[in-house]
């Protein structure tokens, strides 16, 4: 602004000492580059169009990752939501590739849009101009909780089991196939089709060893940050229960209801986590033993 | 933020810039700009190469040290900023260097910064500001130029501006690219908001400019004190008396000289750029004025120069009859082409900014150059006119008088022109004022007379003003002027004949009116009491005699074949013919005997009312020919059997059956023309 006002002024200066046509035709010149230059940013940003090639279908809190953006014009691309660092996206030289930009969720979540700020100082680079623009994601972003430290185990005691969750069903795990009936076996796990098929008893054969299912149960708190803690912990409970080969089943309060389901691995139970809501219960991570059904406090 | 946070943030230095067309970019902007000021005399051209030169240096040592340069570099760079800052105002209060030049000791300012600052523009910011100092330096280029051809400069500058400008976003912007149409709508936009921004600039204010430019062009002393000079195309000499159908001289055909001969007929050169103006407003361009009327010339007796030798500017004294006072106007003077020594000014010159150490004075306000005004040539005229409306002129009956001789003078007539008195009476019966007298009489020549550059030569003896009122009432602005004055003096009223130009096309682009030949003139200055001379223009109610198309159309035709350079469009052409005619000698080979019997068979069925098909092949042709012959041999298609055998089986028949068929079908020919006939 500085030059451009020294110009103007050395312009005035000599257009009106000498009165020179060509003095003002330079002079239109260099204010039609400054307008051009000042507004056509502007128009730059108004007019690009942004969207998101791909982007992860999980994340994780605190964790950076990549989305792949796709700029009409040339425009830098800051990310505010989730933030993230600064880039340059839209047409360079001759390759057509989209542009990386790399975000860090800073805490879990469902998202479907990044919020981005948009700015652009063609073509002269002599003013930016910027814009706050709102892309949708391909498919909903599910920003899992970090994985915290987990609370020293709780498990429900007889009497107050049946009050704060359902039993679990017996056939937690991941049907793999199916066996001979051996002594012990549950009743449930009988699989009645194959079992008419091959003439003898027959039972479902599942994934994980289902003698020992734990519920989980995560209740958040109101407080954002309380909930984000909670979380963090009823995620590092689930991990540390995964790694120890225990069935586990989750129970969060999601949107829809209550959801309990058993999580087959750390992804499942992060996106099970980052489409949890609070709830006026209180902050509560609780471990429920489905076979004996006992609980303990912390 | 804090004042000298904000400076401080400011004078952080920026990142280097890497790109190398951005820096291209940049140092052509300020090469073309260091050559227009060279080119429009502001730096001499050691200067300007030695400034190139520093430029490209500063540059490449610019680009070499970006990422690390050298602490002193700041200091030498302050440093001569400052000393060219200091010159530069040592040079606007030095008392021997004229103030009207002051674009040149700021012209080196600019480039002396710009030299300067090139060896330390590591960022591009740095580069923002050397672009612009050169739109700077070339607006201070452009308050000096007055023809379009400064426009080449300015495309070429701009052009590298843009890119540059588009290449700093490339930069900016971590390589991204513009394309083709986005480039085309930038510069388009460019071009839009410039075009609206001068079509809505005010124009500039001339009157209050600080510089007043006289400058010596081509010329050379005239030798006569007092003389008219400019004749025959060079600046210096004396004007002589024109000659009949003579071309376009100072002392003919524009009239020009101590006599304005009404029965020349010149041929003017129209197109021929005199001089440009720069002035405040469009004004008759005076010359010269002549007082006393010979019947067929006018001729200034009462001109007794004086020599003003106060040295520039000359106060010019008020002339005879002139009123001091009114509203200021201020021109300068470019000449371009080689004119009168006459120093052309608007109505009412006082000041006078000239080239030289005198010049001469009239008392009618004719001032003439001891030098010969040749190309190149610049002078300043501040003029104060007054301008009075119709209704002030209407109401002039304030008192005043001529000194008596140059009243008698200005009602002077060579003899009595009763017909012309008993026109102009009758044509001013109903007004009882001057102004009414003089709108009324030109509003009868405009409607009963007609304007026309070609007019037949002026009988000897005979008088002008009546030829042209009594007679075929067609002339030009000489005959019609003249008449109006022999009118006006006839109703006793002051009146004399002023020559000069008018005020010329007025180029937007330049701001200066463009005064060519053709705009040579000759109208009427009435005397007002209480205003002075006041100029009237009775050409310009005048229409134009309608053209006779053939006539024009001729006429046209022959003035552009005499600009037709012959001698290298006939050169041309005779290369062309000869290119073309070896072109077909290389392709031209002997007709085979087969191609001559074809021919002829193909030549005898045409004559015979039966030309050959395009689908025909020549054995069905020559059967359908022997068909219409009703001859029963078939001389025909045994022709073209022999053909057919020759072309697609490879039996060449010996060199005398050959001549013998070829025969054959010119005879059969002529045997079928003579069987047609009987």
């Amino acid at each position: 602004m500085i030059t451009a006002a020294t110009v103007v002024t050395v312009w005035w200066l000599v257009a009106h000492n000498a009165g020179a046509g060509w003095v003002q035709f330079v002079g239109v010149l260099v204010f039609g580059t400054l307008l051009v230059g000042v507004a056509g940013p502007a128009v730059a940003v108004g007019r690009v169009r942004i969207q998101v090639s791909a982007a992860p279908a999980d994340a994780m809190a605190g964790v950076p990752f990549e989305v792949h953006l796709l700029a009409s014009n040339r425009v830098r691309i800051r990310p505010l939501d989730p933030p993230g660092s600064e880039v340059f996206a839209g047409p360079a030289g001759r390759k057509d590739r989209p542009d990386i930009v790399v975000v860090v969720p800073p805490h879990r979540g469902v998202r479907r849009a990044v919020t981005l700020e948009v700015a652009s100082a063609a073509p002269f680079a002599l003013q930016w101009w910027r814009r706050t623009a709102v892309v949708a994601l391909p498919q909903d972003l599910h920003v899992a909780p970090r994985i915290g430290r987990p609370e020293p185990q709780r498990q429900t005691g007889p009497e107050e089991a049946g009050s704060i969750v359902a039993r679990p069903v017996a056939d937690a795990g991941l049907p793999r196939g199916a066996r001979p009936y051996r002594p012990g076996d549950h009743r449930r796990a009988v699989h009645w089709r194959v079992t008419a098929h091959a003439g003898s008893m027959m039972v479902k054969e599942l994934e994980n060893p289902t003698g020992r299912a734990v519920v989980v149960v995560v209740a958040l708190p109101m407080d954002p940050d309380e909930a984000e803690r909670a979380a963090e912990r009823g995620l590092g409970a689930v991990v540390d229960l995964l790694a120890e080969g225990a069935t586990v089943v989750l129970q969060t309060r999601e949107s829809s209801g209550v959801v309990t389901a058993p999580v087959a691995d750390r992804r499942h139970a992060g996106r099970r986590l980052a489409r949890a809501i609070s709830s006026a219960e209180g902050p509560r991570t609780i471990l429920t033993n489905a076979t004996d059904a006992t609980a303990a406090g912390p | 933020v804090t004042v000298l946070d904000a400076i401080r943030r400011a004078n952080q230095p920026g990142l280097p810039e890497d790109s190398v067309r951005l820096r291209v970019a940049c140092l052509g902007a300020l090469l073309v700009v260091i050559a227009a000021c060279n080119k429009l005399h502001e730096i001499a051209p050691t200067t300007a190469l030695a400034a190139a030169a520093l430029v490209t240096g500063g540059m490449v040592f610019s680009y070499v040290t970006r990422r690390h340069p050298p602490g002193w570099i700041k200091i030498v760079v302050a440093v001569g900023a400052i000393a060219a800052c200091v010159w530069f105002f040592r040079s606007l209060t030095n008392p021997s260097i004229a103030f009207a030049l002051v674009e040149n000791p700021l012209t080196l300012l600019l480039v002396s910064v710009l030299a300067v600052h090139s060896f330390h523009v590591p960022a591009r910011r740095d580069l923002v500001f050397s672009f612009a100092a050169s739109a700077g330096l070339m607006a201070v280029a452009g308050a000096q130029a007055i023809d379009l051809e400064f426009g080449l400069y300015v495309a070429v500058w701009a052009g590298f501006c843009l890119w540059g400008l588009t290449e700093m976003w490339v930069s900016a912007s971590s390589g991204g690219h513009m394309s083709v149409a986005g480039l085309l709508c930038t510069f388009a936009a460019v071009a839009v908001a410039a075009a609206v921004a001068f079509v809505f600039l005010p124009a500039p204010q001339v009157s209050v400019r600080v510089a007043y430019l006289a400058r010596l062009g081509l010329g050379g002393s005239v030798g006569v004190p007092g003389a008219l000079a400019g004749d025959g195309g060079t600046p210096a000499q004396l004007a002589q008396a024109g000659t009949t159908s003579g071309s376009t001289r100072v002392g003919g055909f524009l009239g020009f000289a101590k006599t304005l001969d009404t029965a020349l007929r010149g041929q003017q050169d129209g197109n021929q750029l005199i001089m440009q103006v720069r002035a405040e407003r469009p004004s008759f361009w005076v010359g010269e004025t002549f007082d006393t009327w010979r019947g067929e010339s006018w001729v200034e007796t009462n001109r007794r120069l004086e020599p003003l030798r106060e040295g520039s500017p000359f106060f010019l004294p008020t002339p005879a009859g002139d009123v001091p006072g009114g509203e200021v106007d201020l021109q300068t003077f470019y000449v371009a082409g080689s004119t009168a020594n006459l120093v052309f000014h608007a109505e009412g010159a006082s000041q006078l900014w000239f080239p030289a150490k005198n010049v001469f004075f009239a008392q009618d306000g004719t001032l003439v150059s001891p030098i010969g005004l040749g190309s190149g040539s610049i002078y300043t005229v501040e003029s104060t006119a007054s301008i009075p409306t119709a209704a002030q002129l209407r109401a002039d009956t304030s008192y005043a008088a001529l000194p008596t001789p140059v009243l008698s003078e200005d009602l002077q007539l060579p003899h009595q022109y009763p017909r012309v008195q008993a026109l102009a009476a009758s044509i001013t019966a109903h007004d009882t004022t001057t102004y009414d007298k003089v709108q009324a009489l030109i509003g009868w020549i405009g409607a009963h007379t007609r304007y026309s550059l070609d007019i037949p030569p002026l009988p000897r003896g005979r008088d002008s003003v009546d030829e042209f009122l009594f007679g075929n009432r067609v002339g030009y602005c000489e005959q019609i002027s003249t008449s109006l004055a022999v009118m006006l003096r006839s109703l006793g009223i002051p009146t004399r004949e002023a020559v000069g130009y008018v005020p010329g096309g007025y180029n937007p682009i330049t701001d200066l009116y463009q005064v060519r030949a053709s705009d040579a003139h000759a109208w009427v200055q009435v005397w007002f009491p209480g205003y002075g001379w006041q100029s009237f223009d009775p050409t310009a109610v005048v229409a134009s005699v309608p053209p006779n198309p053939g006539t024009t159309a001729l006429r046209d035709v022959a003035a552009a074949l005499r600009r037709v350079p012959w001698i290298p469009v006939v050169a041309v052409g005779l290369g062309v013919a000869a290119i073309v005619a070896a072109a077909r000698m290389r392709r031209w080979r002997p007709a085979s005997w087969a191609l001559r019997v074809t021919r002829g068979t193909e030549r005898a069925g045409r004559r015979a009312g039966r030309p050959r098909h395009a689908s025909e092949t020549l054995p069905e042709y020559a059967a359908s020919l022997d068909q219409l012959m009703e001859s029963g041999s078939g001389p025909w298609s045994r022709l073209a059997e022999a053909v057919e055998a020759s072309a697609y089986g490879g039996r060449e028949p010996s060199e005398a059956a050959r001549r013998t068929m070829v025969a054959e079908a010119k005879r059969t020919r002529i045997r079928r023309r003579t069987a047609v006939r009987t």
